[in-house]
């Protein structure tokens, strides 16, 4: 009986820890994957290691991540202890208060803490980077080390630092030789939490850092949107220095006799003072703005190693930043971040233009402007190309499965969303403005339309679908979930849908006869900047015929450039329709920019729809 | 010893500048309109009333729902991993606490990223299904996949707190119990859980606030319809620019925290 359960009590532990270390495991295993799959082992290979130490993005986000949590532990320790002794020793009520205010940021959520906190920062125009993120990760360490020394000091016998100071002592040298070593084990578990906290934050720095100041968590978040198995290189690497560090902790007290504890003091000294050095380094390197560009550029746009070699060309520095989406950009610069250039969308530019966010484009200055196409110039949103020079351009779609959609259904054009046929076996996108468009076509409905009831209907139709085809709202993840196949039907931009046709040849592109949207993203010039020179050769480096072919190659997005355009049609993307999203169809729009009105109407009403789906 | 009085003094001031003011900011945010200047201020209740719509509740209550769920089975996973452990040598005990902290130490979000690869419609688990011959099934974006999430993540904040309060415990007291005659569930019921129970509130405190609040495992696991009230407060201020209605909120938000945090103390201290 006994041993039953014994046994079963080993069990359940083990299973315990397998659900604890499985996913750690995984990650593990994948990071030697040699293809990008995080799903099949196809052979081992240290590929991803070497990309991980050529991504300068991923290792300036480990330096500061390491950086940021020894500073918060070293000031956060100190500052903690030191209110902890004054704590019990000033008045009560004084002692309550404070008490209760350090309580506040560990018993609210960190989210709130986080607002909070980039609130302060904004309102006091305080420049969000390095120093916010490491103000705001000592605020949440300083109440653990608190409520960790507070304790020890409680339990100290005051006499023995009165007798110290009878005995001669200054009060420091009482505090320094006889409180302090007192309350040494307080103090360690107020390391190890400030310790454990800042390096594993992800939302309060989520919220307060910028400026390209990025941790460890925030590149994760940022790349989690395609599958890149760098992240598991990076996170076998940081498993690897944690067990290290476990067992050499534990196996500490077995070489205290040795020499290399005495001097472990000295050694600590000298790795702090190399630590402080290289901080003042880094805050300098960024603080020297003088010949630095900072781009700000939607996620998984770009050719990164183009961004390199334009640094190697002009000898200038680009401070590089991805959104998630124009709006979220516009929210960034809106609370005071500033950037030279931006590369957002055909109405965000319209917005930027009316709101005098950007100045105008000196075309002269461009050298290779006659690469451009001209069919993609002179839109509405910026007539005349006035203040945009056009980047990637395309429309949206639908991606289906040739084995699984039956072909005569596509005449529906955006019904065949609504086609109970393929219940449950379809992704929208998780954009509000593209989920309306897509009713407002099937509607038969212009897609700028700002009248309510129009608006209502469109909310009816997704509702609707909605509720008929339980339809999964994605992100980018609908990239690597069509390439494997897993359901039948999706709404894409063209771009992706040419780099997911290429990857999985059963599925096909078409736009629906009821019209749909075209877009056109575009590079602009803030009006703060000042580098205006260096600005239009970023520009003008894209516009380059052999840069734009290496971009649209990477991206997959139809180029702007005539040269690039036509060889892709002829290499890479040989009869994928995708790559050229359909031109002159009289149904077809451009999005223009929508009034803070409607668009906070249509925000309402997209909260509903998905709120919807979760019952 | 009244020299040491003044040490209190920096983080006075530090605790004013960045915990005290963030959160009059809010305030005043949440009871005004148009305020991402703080210059016109316009008093006003629009926020909350907001809130009170039916697609706002509704997220509430998700959030809620979640968050209980994530405690109540971390409570009862945790509470026997904690029991379990705690029958172990004091050495062994270390080791296997130490197991249970590791993976906290590794970032949150690459753990919760390995989850996908599990899940996902192609990923591993699926894989082992159709290898043993079963039909795969559809786990990404389901409160199963979020719920799992937050398990995995937070349990060891239930585990170690109840642990801790485990092995602190008085051996003699089970002992006494035993000679005055209780059965095996008599005793844990009447000595051994009463006891831990400051360790049970701890835990519940901890894994209720992490989960409750969370946004990034809603995000990756739920999917794009995954509304809790962490991706309602990310978006208000994120891609909507709401800032006033985000601190709404996140007023209320924290206003259910705190709640919660009394209630479950109060269960301590009645039971003392």
């Amino acid at each position: 009986m006994k041993r039953i359960s014994k046994l079963s009590s080993g069990l359940y532990i083990f299973l315990c820890f397998a659900f604890f270390y499985l996913p750690i495991l995984v990650t593990v295993i994948f990071s030697f994957n040699s293809s990008k799959s995080l799903t099949h082992f196809t052979g081992f290979s240290m590929r991803w290691y070497g990309e991980l130490i050529q991504s300068s993005e991923i290792m300036s986000a480990v330096y500061v991540s390491l950086t940021i949590a020894v500073l918060a532990t070293i000031i956060s320790t100190a500052l903690g202890t030191f209110t902890a002794i004054g704590l019990s020793k000033c008045r009560k009520v004084l002692r309550e208060w404070t008490l209760n205010i350090n309580n506040i940021p560990m018993m609210i959520p960190d989210i709130v803490m986080a607002v909070g906190l980039m609130i302060l920062f904004s309102a006091a125009s305080i420049n969000k980077g390095y120093m916010t993120m490491l103000l705001a990760h000592i605020c949440f360490c300083t109440p653990y080390v608190i409520t960790s020394v507070y304790p020890k000091v409680r339990e100290l016998d005051i006499n023995i630092a009165n007798a110290a100071m009878d005995l001669g002592a200054t009060p420091w040298q009482a505090l320094w030789k006889v409180i302090i070593p007192m309350i040494k084990p307080g103090i360690y578990a107020g390391v190890l939490l400030a310790f454990t906290m800042s390096i594993d934050d992800f939302v309060i720095s989520y919220f307060v850092s910028g400026n390209g100041v990025k941790n460890i968590s925030i590149v994760v978040y940022n790349m989690t949107k395609r599958t890149n198995p760098t992240m598991n290189a990076l996170s076998t690497l940081l498993i690897g220095a944690i067990i290290l560090i476990t067992v050499i902790v534990n196996l500490a007290p077995r070489f205290k006799k040795t020499r290399f504890s005495k001097h472990l003091s000295k050694i600590a000294g000298v790795l702090g003072i190399i630590l402080l050095i290289s901080v003042l380094i880094f805050s300098y390197n960024t603080a020297n703005l003088q010949n630095t560009l900072k781009v700000y550029n939607a996620g998984e746009y770009i050719e990164e190693a183009l961004i390199d070699k334009f640094e190697e060309e002009t000898g200038c520095k680009v401070i590089y930043e991805t959104f998630d989406s124009n709006e979220s950009m516009y929210t960034k610069i809106n609370s005071g971040e500033e950037y030279d250039i931006i590369i957002p969308s055909d109405y965000m530019i319209e917005r930027l233009i009316k709101e005098e966010r950007i100045q105008p484009i000196d075309w002269e200055r461009l050298e290779n402007a006659s690469n451009l196409m001209e069919s993609i110039l002179d839109k509405e949103y910026d007539p005349g190309n006035k203040y945009s020079v056009p980047y990637f351009w395309g429309s949206v779609g639908i991606l289906y499965d040739k084995t699984k959609v039956d072909k005569a259904d596509l005449k529906d054009g955006w019904d065949l969303l609504m086609n109970p046929k393929y219940k449950g076996n379809l992704y929208m996108y998780d954009s509000e403005r593209d989920s309306f468009m897509i009713a407002m076509k099937a509607l038969g409905l212009s897609l700028n339309t700002d009248k309510p009831e129009e608006i209502d209907r469109a909310y009816e139709w997704l509702l609707e679908q909605n509720r008929i085809m339980s339809p999964v709202y994605a992100g980018d993840d609908v990239i690597d979930n069509m390439i494997s196949g897993n359901k039948a039907l999706a709404v894409v931009y063209s771009g992706d849908a040419a780099y997911i046709i290429t990857e999985n040849p059963n599925l096909e592109y078409f736009e629906p006869h009821q019209g749909t949207n075209l877009w056109y993203d575009g590079m602009v010039i803030t009006k703060n900047c000042k580098k205006t020179d260096l600005a239009h050769k970023f520009i003008d480096f894209f516009l380059d015929e052999k840069n734009a072919l290496t971009n649209t190659q990477a991206v997959g997005y139809s180029s702007c450039i005539t040269s690039a355009y036509e060889e892709m049609q002829k290499t890479d993307y040989e009869g994928v329709s995708a790559y050229t999203p359909r031109q002159g169809n009289e149904k077809d729009e451009v999005f223009k920019y929508q009034s803070q009105k409607t668009k906070e109407y249509c925000a309402t009403l997209w909260t509903k729809i998905k709120a919807e789906g979760v019952r | 010893m009244r020299f040491y009085k003044n040490f209190i003094l920096p983080y006075l001031v530090w605790a004013g500048l960045l915990i005290v003011i963030p959160l009059i900011m809010i305030l005043i945010y949440a009871f005004t309109a148009d305020g991402n200047s703080v210059l016109t201020v316009s008093f006003t209740f629009d926020n909350f009333k907001n809130i009170l719509s039916s697609a706002y509740i509704s997220v509430f209550w998700t959030s809620l729902k979640i968050g209980i769920i994530t405690v109540l089975i971390c409570l009862v996973l945790g509470y026997l991993m904690a029991y379990l452990i705690a029958q172990f040598s004091e050495k062994v005990q270390t080791i296997l606490i130490l197991l249970v902290t590791i993976p906290m130490w590794i970032n949150m979000l690459l753990r919760t990223y390995a989850w996908i690869s599990i899940l996902s419609d192609n990923g591993l688990l699926n894989s082992l299904l159709t290898f043993l011959g079963l039909e795969p099934m559809s786990l990404m974006y389901t409160d199963f996949a979020v719920i799992l999430g937050l398990v995995c993540d937070f349990l060891p904040f239930m585990i170690i707190p109840i642990h801790t309060s485990l092995s602190k415990m008085d051996k003699s007291l089970i002992e006494a119990s035993y000679d005055l005659g209780a059965n095996k569930f008599q005793t844990f019921k009447r000595v051994i859980f009463k006891l831990s129970i400051p360790g049970v509130v701890n835990g519940i405190i901890m894994v209720f606030l992490l989960s409750i609040s969370s946004f990034v495992i809603p995000k990756l696991l739920g999917g794009g319809n995954y509304m809790m009230v962490g991706n309602l407060i990310e978006s208000q201020f994120i891609s909507v620019g709401d800032w006033n209605f985000g601190s709404a909120i996140s007023f209320v938000l924290a206003a259910i925290m705190l709640v919660a945090i009394k209630i479950t103390e109060k269960f301590d201290k009645t039971d003392e």
